[in-house]
């Protein structure tokens, strides 16, 4: 059989023992499915929805329920987003907890950073378009933060939110951020990225002298196993989308006043249970960064695994870097736990 | 590999059949698009089988968001009942001047009788300023009987009547343990009060207090829907719907609570309500808004001190007195309020040239007719039967001339129970 153009996207073999699900987690190759999944739905969304206050909720009810299948293709969108998170946590995690961002992959293991930046931007920038009841909080909250930056803050909330309060031209800027600005970037990066997967030499594996004789797999069964991930994957997402729809208020209005249950998205909850500790730039800005960089500078400021070591889950020569990032994702986990409870 | 590959190609089918069967499941929403709004509505996909509310409000035209507010385009309850006015009732009047409201609707200038809101809201039955200025009175709370307080703020900067403003009836918890009773238990007779619990005492809030019928009139083979159904607005109020409040029994002046009646009235003659009152047939036999006209029940758009202060119908706007007939005004108009009034309530076909009664106010009393033979004849607003107005001039009535009250009339011709 002669390679497909997929095939060609893929090396000819790669080593089997890091092919296999127990180790990649199928998160990587998922996320990019969850990317197509999500332009393709956002493109069928973008026919519909109207980005102005009086318009947005009425035209996202119009597709919800008077466009045939318009329900399942906003649903869908709507999963696959908090899918597409979720798993670049877990690609996240899996890289650290292997060790995989050791040199020579520091730089890649930047811009997968710097991707889930923009994939917490894009999930934000696509919940704001709802521009219903339930995003008010996050509105207000959200555009409050930028504003408490020090000096930058008022000009980064006039170019973020247009005015003096959230409106018609907040809207429309979310919008084009979402569709446009935000999306166009990642894609570029998320490029980048996947193209620097193999010039960095494809997934870490320890080099040719210290490797005993592994077996590898070719491209078509690479292709395969990533078919049959892509498969499950959207049939999950196509059961989920039909039974447990995408959350849907009334659209917002200027004079309803803000309820006590108000939530940020799942998310962004941990940074809002943090907020009730007070000073809003400390809590909302300063620690989310403070926790983003020490995520980022991993590979600069902790121990790499030694080159034998790459390839296996929990290397040694790492275990800083995983007892720090564990325990940041615990206290975030724990955070958002919190923000959960009723009574917090 | 390729084993798994099938079977999971066969599950994603299953699943894209099973969502394919889900969408042809879907509900066929049913749009209308009401001809004042323009905006297409599917309220009816699941309320088509609720009867127009009125012929006044027909459906094709105000549609169902106008009034009741909603998302008109959801289809799941929960999303379009979330900005329901008013919850089940948009004529609350926490919410009423903007589902009834508007020039062109109820709120419109007094001139062309549309200033239904205005009057209702300052109204008496909804201010409860009598009742409470009283009570304040009787319990040393304030030095007369001038009204200051109504069961909510309201202003009537037109007033006629020297009172433009009253302030919310919200006694201090220092206040006479009797007032405080008052504020807590007597409260529920007002228009926007919640009502007393059981079937007989129930109304809505607003304007559907009166305008919609919740209580079976007896004789017809009419019945009632469950509660949060009754979808009609009516002019035609029978007195079963004035009797959810005005006949339940009375507050007991020591305990300040609610002594609800205890027996079980079987004709109207018994389901008069006061149990002391002297009161003679036409006020057991009619209807209450025979003679309770529109500017007595709904107000005029003044605040009064007690309900005596608006209540001016006589029994000789009728009946005239020994020395005179009583006052006529023949209808030469076609845009006069007699003709919009007989047309909500068509029990008579008003014509031009007929002659109507009229008040001391010059209200008509559209409802009544001058015959070609010098007799007049009533129809009543809710039952439509129709009755012979019999006259004091010419009848042998021997009451002093100068003595031609309701309560001079009451000495002879009061009814006993």
């Amino acid at each position: 059989m002669r390679p497909t153009f997929f095939h060609h996207l893929h090396p000819p073999t790669i080593p089997a023992r890091q092919a296999r699900f127990r180790y990649t987690l199928a998160a990587g190759g998922l996320a990019v499915f969850l990317v197509l999944v999500l332009i393709v739905t956002g493109i069928l969304e973008m026919f519909y929805y109207i980005p102005t206050p009086d318009q947005a909720g009425i035209s996202i009810q119009t597709l919800v329920f008077l466009v045939p299948f318009g329900g399942l293709v906003r649903n869908l969108h709507y999963w696959a987003a908090q899918f597409l998170m979720i798993v670049a946590l877990i690609h996240l995690l899996r890289v650290i907890f292997t060790g995989g961002y050791a040199p020579p992959r520091r730089f890649n293991y930047l811009l997968g950073m710097f991707l889930l930046v923009l994939l917490v931007f894009l999930d934000f920038s696509g919940y704001i378009l709802r521009w219903d009841e339930g995003i008010r909080y996050a509105l207000v909250a959200g555009t409050n933060l930028a504003k408490s930056i020090p000096l930058i803050g008022n000009g980064l909330y006039a170019i973020l939110v247009g005015g003096s309060g959230p409106g018609g031209a907040t809207l429309i800027r979310f919008y084009a951020w979402h569709i446009f600005g935000l999306t166009l970037v990642a894609i570029i990066l998320a490029g980048w990225h996947i193209f620097r997967v193999r010039r960095d030499g494809g997934i870490a594996v320890p080099p040719p002298a210290l490797r005993k004789g592994q077996p590898r797999i070719s491209r078509f069964e690479l292709v395969r196993r990533e078919v049959l991930a892509m498969l499950i994957a959207l049939g999950g997402l196509f059961l989920l989308a039909a039974f447990v729809p995408a959350p849907l208020a009334p659209p917002l209005t200027a004079s309803s006043p803000l309820s006590e249950t108000a939530r940020a998205p799942w998310f962004f909850l941990w940074v809002q249970q943090m907020l009730k500790l007070g000073n809003p730039f400390l809590w909302g800005v300063l620690v989310p960064a403070a926790a983003l960089v020490l995520l980022s500078l991993i590979p600069y400021l902790f121990p790499n695994p030694s080159a034998a070591e790459l390839g296996t889950w929990f290397p040694k020569g790492n275990r800083l870097a995983q007892v720090v990032a564990g325990g940041l994702f615990i206290a975030i986990l724990v955070l958002t736990v919190l923000a959960l409870l009723p009574s917090s | 590999m390729r084993r798994w590959l099938l079977i999971a190609s066969g599950l994603l089918l299953i699943v894209l059949s099973v969502i394919v069967w889900q969408e042809s499941h879907r509900i066929k929403p049913i749009a209308l698009i009401p001809s004042l709004t323009g905006q297409v509505e599917y309220c009816l996909t699941c309320h088509s089988n609720l009867a127009q509310i009125s012929s006044s409000h027909p459906v094709q035209t105000f549609g169902c968001v106008i009034c009741h507010g909603g998302e008109r385009l959801a289809l799941t309850a929960d999303l379009a009942h979330s900005t329901l006015r008013g919850g089940a009732n948009p004529s609350d009047y926490s919410v009423v001047q903007t589902s009834c409201g508007g020039a062109n609707c109820h709120s419109g200038p007094a001139s062309s009788y549309s200033d239904h809101i205005q009057r209702a809201t300052t109204s008496i039955q909804e201010t409860y300023a009598g009742a409470i200025a009283s009570m304040l009175y009787t319990f040393g709370a304030e030095p007369d009987l001038n009204a200051r307080f109504a069961t909510s703020a309201v202003q009537a900067p037109g007033s006629t009547s020297g009172i433009t403003s009253l302030s919310l009836f919200a006694p201090a918890p220092s206040s006479n343990p009797a007032i405080l009773a008052f504020a807590s238990n007597c409260l529920n007779c007002h228009i926007s009060g919640q009502p007393l619990p059981g079937a007989k005492y129930f109304h809505f809030t607003g304007c559907a207090a009166c305008h919609t019928p919740t209580q079976i009139v007896p004789g017809t083979n009419q019945t009632l829907p469950p509660t949060g159904q009754i979808h009609k607005l009516t002019t035609a109020i029978s007195y079963t719907q004035c009797d959810t409040c005005h006949n339940r029994g009375n507050y007991d002046l020591r305990t300040m609570t609610f002594q609800a009646r205890q027996d079980q009235p079987t004709d109207r003659l018994h389901d008069y309500y006061q149990p002391i009152a002297q009161f003679t047939s036409c006020e057991y036999q009619l209807d209450c808004i025979d003679c309770h006209t529109r500017v007595e029940a709904m107000g005029d758009g003044s605040l009064y001190r007690q309900e005596t202060d608006i209540q001016y119908i006589q029994c000789k706007t009728c009946h005239g007195t020994l020395a005179d007939l009583p006052q006529t005004k023949t209808m030469t108009d076609p845009n006069d309020l007699a003709f919009r009034l007989a047309q909500l309530n068509p029990v008579v076909d008003l014509k031009l040239g007929d002659t109507i009664l009229v008040t001391s106010k010059e209200e008509p009393l559209w409802n009544t007719r001058l015959l070609s033979d010098g007799t007049y004849e009533l129809f009543d607003k809710a039952a439509g039967a129709q009755y012979t107005i019999p006259l004091v001039k010419g009848s042998g009535c021997q009451q002093d001339p100068s003595r031609q009250d309701s309560a001079s009339c009451h000495l002879c011709h009061s009814v006993r129970r």
